[in-house]
């Protein structure tokens, strides 16, 4: 899947999961790490591709109609099997880029203090 | 350095005697034997060339360079199996832990007697083992091995467990020490014998399908770098693509007689261990392995750069988050088992990759449950401060009642469960209701297809695969080699 | 790491709990026969100390859950005696029960004990706290996660941790974890198993393949006697079974084979159930034993389905455990003592 279009997919979801999830993040670095997550979700096998896609337009849609807070919240703990596995990957990519780039990140997302 | 050309030039169709498809664990060996023993030689790899050393070890960037699909490949399933392909030059060589560890008799044993492989000579192998040893420079860390490494090893000795360092494939500089290693992979070992020997290896390109008539290969259909379609046609095929890629390659080929129906791993489930000095190596992993429980489960350390910290304590984020900072005094560690399970790979017709799924039995969800709850008991033994298990709501163990919680609390599903070892997708062996290919990696019911890697391995062995593969497709290149006439 | 053959001489006094069931009649009559010295044990009414009373053991009336009781149990004893905690509910007759005498009870024990300086206190744990074994063919080590199986697993791992705090407190305590055990003395529940096995009646399931570790009584009072006389092994804990764990149809068959060597007549044909039907009283016994009910025979179907099997190289090592009697052996000795008692098989 061309860059360009996983992105329109994943990024708002993505963005408003690490919103939510790592609120002190910077915006810069979390554009930056929704970036990286769309460019993996782009080179995902092909039969996966197919299933986040779906899913990830399901989510894009519930998300622009309803209360993003909610959503999200909710979103995290759906129990439905495959459904729940879109918000761990989404996760698991952006945790797996915020802490190798910038180790020091804070728990809640936040740049570590400037040791003197 | 590349050793790769494009053999192509302007032609779109090339005539080869020997078609090698992948450059891995099995692909390489069988490509250096053939070569020397005269054989002309063609070597097609998918991925690209990266050398050694060119990109941090377990870092993001050696995902996006030499893993397929950036390293996101999925078993579908409950839970879902996370898995690693590498695609590169060398293949899984190229990125794994290097952790060496021959055949195990018992393992060759079973398998011989189980699915009925022909000609299968313990002291054949042990002598392959040998050489292969000498060939990868297989040698234990000079000095003292890393913290995180021996805390394990601290942990084991104070239960009373089996435990040993294992030797890895590195070579070290005269006074070297744990961390100075260069890896011996297939880059740096096989595949320039291979080309020092006249065989000429080709990067990024893929093979869609094999021509076949009448159980005769003949050719090879091929997407080179750019897009551009391509024939290669050969007399001999060895097909070396990994547990996943040979199979999908082989269905999509027509080929689908006990192909994909077995595929085997080593699930996997992990904890993040915190101690009171910096124990974290970024760009390691540690060489002590738990023994004590083979064949059912062995204990061992993962890379833990601060984002693999992360996601190690993203299963249970909420209560974990706070860890982060002190990653420095943490390390991963895992514990893998030999499952009962089976899963399967699918070509699709239409889509580029296979879907692959994995089933856990019950059994299989104990015993990972039970052998999580024993490495956490290890790393306390250790001296570990605080354990964090990577599953859904798992509780911080500090001491041995919460170890209860661990275990009453583990779920299979609530895991991260995930493997990096796949296999027996294409058993061998002379049983016909469950072998892919011949005692030597002849697909049944073919005259010149061949597999030779992980594939063929009838189950996962308990132990990391690597030796195991070369050594099984070794002997069945010197097969191939003595019943072949060249040219 | 302890010098494993060395022992100590015996205790001027030796305090036993649970001496009148199975393992703790077998232990008393071991150490009359060995002439220990002040044996003291604690009952819970006159009638059932009077045979112990009779052999010249102090019985000391009250309950294990009531801490005066086990205060009164303590006092005047000399300097340096040992205790043998084989105190405890195995099937009760509410899921309250377990909680109260097996871990309250232990904690009252482990406090008092600390307190009247004893020498060495023994613990009778069980398999139970760390449930079955995942995989038949997997052994439990010395060291395992707590794991504990339903509401009797709960109780004896909290009977376990207090004795270990007890450890941390100063205690010089050991813990014994024997598994299915079998041999004289046995309760009217183990004569039921003999009489179902005759007739060909003993459920088994999935062909009988499930490994179980069995101790007989005998080489269960030889493990816990060396846990309490070895030197130096505060705090461990260890596995006291028969040489080898023996699958479930090896059980059956064996017991067959010794009813018949001993005169009894078997009949019927022991057959196999599918797993399912374990599976179902194991998920019937958790939720009963959920809103506080025990079902015995539930209970022990349940457990019917799974491999319990423990490694003794640890006993042997360190202890110098040397299991004296084997499976046939000691059916053989049981059937007989049956006999003797006049209980029917």
């Amino acid at each position: 899947m061309p860059t360009g279009s996983a992105h329109r997919l994943v990024a708002p979801y993505a963005d408003a999961l690490l919103a939510r999830d790592l609120p002190a993040l910077d915006p810069t670095r979390r554009a930056e790490t929704v970036d990286f997550v769309a460019l993996r979700v782009s080179t995902l096998p092909t039969p996966m591709l197919v299933g986040v896609s779906i899913v990830a337009w399901a989510f894009d849609l519930l998300l622009r109609l309803g209360s993003r807070r909610t959503f999200i919240s909710l979103s995290t703990r759906v129990p439905i099997p495959f459904v729940s596995e879109y918000p761990r990957l989404i996760r698991s990519l952006a945790f797996a880029y915020v802490w190798e780039r910038w180790p020091d990140t804070r728990p809640d997302g936040g740049r570590a203090p400037v040791v003197p | 350095m590349s050793l790769a050309h494009d053999p192509f030039g302007p032609a779109d169709h090339i005539e080869v005697e020997v078609l090698i498809i992948g450059s891995g664990a099995g692909g390489a060996p069988t490509a250096a034997l053939l070569a020397e023993a005269g054989f002309e030689v063609l070597i097609v790899e998918e991925g690209a060339w990266v050398d050694q050393g060119a990109v941090k070890p377990f870092s993001l960037e050696q995902m996006a360079r030499q893993y397929r699909s950036g390293g996101v490949t999925v078993a579908l399933g409950r839970p879902a199996v996370p898995y690693t392909e590498g695609q590169c030059a060398g293949g899984g060589t190229e990125v794994n832990s290097g952790l060496y560890k021959r055949p195990p008799h018992e393992v060759l044993e079973a398998w011989r007697a189980d699915y009925r492989i022909a000609d299968l000579d313990l002291d054949e192998i042990d002598t392959i083992s040998d050489e292969v040893e000498r060939d990868l420079s297989v040698s234990t860390v000079p000095g003292p091995t890393t913290e995180a490494s021996r805390a394990l090893a601290r942990g084991a000795e104070a239960l009373g467990w089996r435990n040993g360092e294992i030797p890895r494939w590195m070579a070290y500089p005269e006074r070297g020490d744990a961390l100075s290693g260069r890896r011996q992979s297939m880059t740096v070992t096989y595949l320039p014998r291979a080309v020092r020997a006249g065989a000429r290896l080709a990067t990024e390109v893929r093979v869609d399908r094999l021509e076949i008539v009448d159980g005769t290969a003949r050719a090879a259909l091929v997407t080179r770098s750019g897009g551009r379609s391509g024939r290669i046609s050969f007399r001999h095929v060895f097909v070396c693509g990994g547990a996943i890629q040979t199979p999908a390659l082989l269905q999509r080929s027509g080929l689908r007689r006990h192909i994909g129906a077995s595929l085997a791993v080593h699930p996997t489930v992990k904890l993040a261990a915190k101690f009171r000095d910096e124990v974290n190596v970024d760009d390691d992993v540690p060489v002590h392995q738990v023994t004590e429980f083979f064949p059912y489960s062995s204990f061992g350390g993962s890379a833990s750069q601060a984002g693999l910290v992360a996601l190690a304590l993203n299963d249970n984020w909420r209560a974990f988050s706070r860890q982060i900072i002190d990653w420095r005094r943490m390390s991963v560690y895992y514990a893998a088992i030999r499952s009962e399970g089976r899963g399967r790979v699918v070509a699709v017709p239409g889509l580029r990759d296979p879907v692959v799924t994995y089933r856990l039995t019950r059994n299989d969800r104990a015993l990972l449950g039970a052998s999580l709850g024993r490495l956490a008991l290890a790393m306390l033994a250790a001296g570990a401060e605080e354990v964090f298990p990577s599953f859904r709501d798992a509780p911080i163990v500090r001491r041995a009642a919460d170890v209860a919680r661990l275990e009453s609390g583990f779920r299979a599903d609530r895991a991260s469960v995930m493997t990096v070892h796949l296999c027996s997708t294409v058993p061998l062996g002379e049983d016909p209701n469950r072998c892919g290919a011949d005692s030597h990696g002849r697909i049944h019911g073919t005259t010149n297809v061949r597999v030779n890697d992980a594939s063929l391995l009838p189950t996962a062995p308990g132990v990391n695969p690597q030796a195991t593969v070369m050594a099984i497709a070794i002997r069945n290149a010197r097969r191939f080699i003595e019943e072949t006439p060249v040219g | 790491m302890a010098d494993t053959h060395a022992r100590r001489s015996a205790p001027p006094a030796t305090v036993i709990t649970g001496a009148t069931g199975w393992f703790g009649r077998a232990l008393v009559e071991r150490l009359l026969a060995d002439g220990r010295p002040a044996l003291r044990t604690l009952v819970r009414s006159p009638e059932e100390g009077e045979a112990l009373g009779a052999r010249g053991v102090e019985v000391v009336s009250g309950d294990i859950t009531d801490r005066r009781d086990v205060a009164r149990l303590f006092d005047g004893l000399p300097e340096g005696a040992d205790v043998v905690h084989g105190a405890g509910i195995i099937h009760p007759r509410v899921v309250a029960d377990f909680t109260r005498v097996n871990a309250q009870g232990t904690r009252y024990m482990v406090d008092v004990a600390r307190d009247a300086g004893v020498r060495r206190f023994v613990h009778v744990s069980s398999n139970s706290p760390f449930g079955t074994n995942p995989v038949n063919g997997e052994t439990f080590r010395n060291h395992e996660p707590y794991h504990p199986y339903l509401g009797y697993g709960t109780s004896k791992m909290q009977g376990e941790l207090a004795v270990l705090a007890g450890v941390e407190a100063g205690l010089d305590a050991v813990i014994v974890r024997p598994p299915w055990f079998y041999g004289p003395f046995q309760p009217e529940r183990q004569s039921t198993f003999f009489t179902l096995v005759r007739t060909g009646r003993f459920p088994m399931f999935a062909g009988g393949t499930q490994r179980r570790s069995m101790v007989y009584v005998d080489n269960l009072v030889q493990g816990v006697l060396l846990a309490e006389l070895t030197e130096g092994i505060a705090g461990r804990g260890y596995w006291i079974a028969d040489t080898r764990p023996y699958e479930v149809r090896e059980i059956v068959d064996t017991v067959r084979r010794a009813l018949t060597d001993e005169g009894y007549e078997v009949s019927g044909r022991p057959r196999s159930l599918p797993i399912a039907i374990a599976r179902a009283a194991e998920t019937a016994d958790r939720l009963l034993q959920r809103v506080g009910r025990y079902q015995q025979q539930l209970h022990v179907l349940g457990e019917m389905g799974h491999t319990i099997a423990c490694d003794i190289s640890v006993a042997r090592a360190e202890l110098g455990y040397e299991p004296g009697v084997e499976l046939y052996e000691g059916m053989r000795r049981s059937i007989r003592w049956c006999r003797e008692q006049g209980i029917s098989l």
